[in-house]
């Protein structure tokens, strides 16, 4: 399978996926940090796919997504956004909006906390 | 010519109202991706008419149309605050 068949099996197997640098559990880039740890801290259920461990991956969801950097989020196999685009999302309430539009569990608390610490 | 420069030579394509260019290198010293000259992580506020209107993802993509993919290799960290 190349590497843009296992990334559109991954988005299509899975309602929430990250391409991020690291894991959930230890990300090795702030940037991924900051979206594993929003989405951690919200409570949502998502595949993280460690970039760092294959390099064919790493390269091809940068050309699939039409994307530059890492991370990239993607929800129902549709491509979200990078770590500003998560973020601005966040606090404004459209990542809830969208998780709800796409009926993707979540802990609205949760989101609401990051906002108000945020505020 | 400094990283930052470039950024905003290329930038300026896009007739920013705004434009502000930062190298937040420093702040990355000692960090994966960070590089003993610095000129490694940069953020970008640029408010632009020609981005008005657009969804998030059209104007990101905007802009880094307008960097170019060649710079964009080039350096380890892009932040990007497109002010409304």
């Amino acid at each position: 399978m190349t590497a843009i068949d296992q990334i559109k099996e991954t988005i299509t197997s899975n309602d929430v996926v990250l391409f991020m640098k690291g894991t959930k559990e230890m990300p090795q880039c702030g940037f991924s940090s900051r979206v594993a740890g929003g989405l951690n801290f919200m409570g949502v259920t998502y595949k993280d796919v460690n970039v760092l461990a294959d390099q064919d991956i790493r390269q091809a969801i940068k050309d699939y997504s039409d994307w530059p950097t890492i991370p990239q989020l993607y929800v129902k196999g549709e491509f979200v956004g990078g770590c500003d685009i998560v973020t601005e999302m966040t606090l404004s309430g459209e990542l809830d909006q969208l998780l709800e539009d796409k009926e993707v569990a979540f802990n609205k608390d949760a989101a609401e906390q990051i906002r108000a610490a945020n505020a | 010519m400094p990283v930052v420069d470039e950024i905003r030579e290329k930038l300026e394509h896009l007739n920013p109202e705004t434009l502000e260019v930062i190298d937040e290198s420093a702040l990355h010293a000692g960090h994966a991706g960070a590089r003993p000259g610095g000129e490694s992580h940069f953020r970008v506020r640029i408010r632009a008419r020609s981005l008005a209107g657009l969804s998030r993802l059209a104007q990101h993509r905007a802009v880094h149309a307008a960097v170019g993919a060649e710079l964009l290799a080039r350096i380890h960290a892009f932040a990007l605050e497109v002010e409304p």
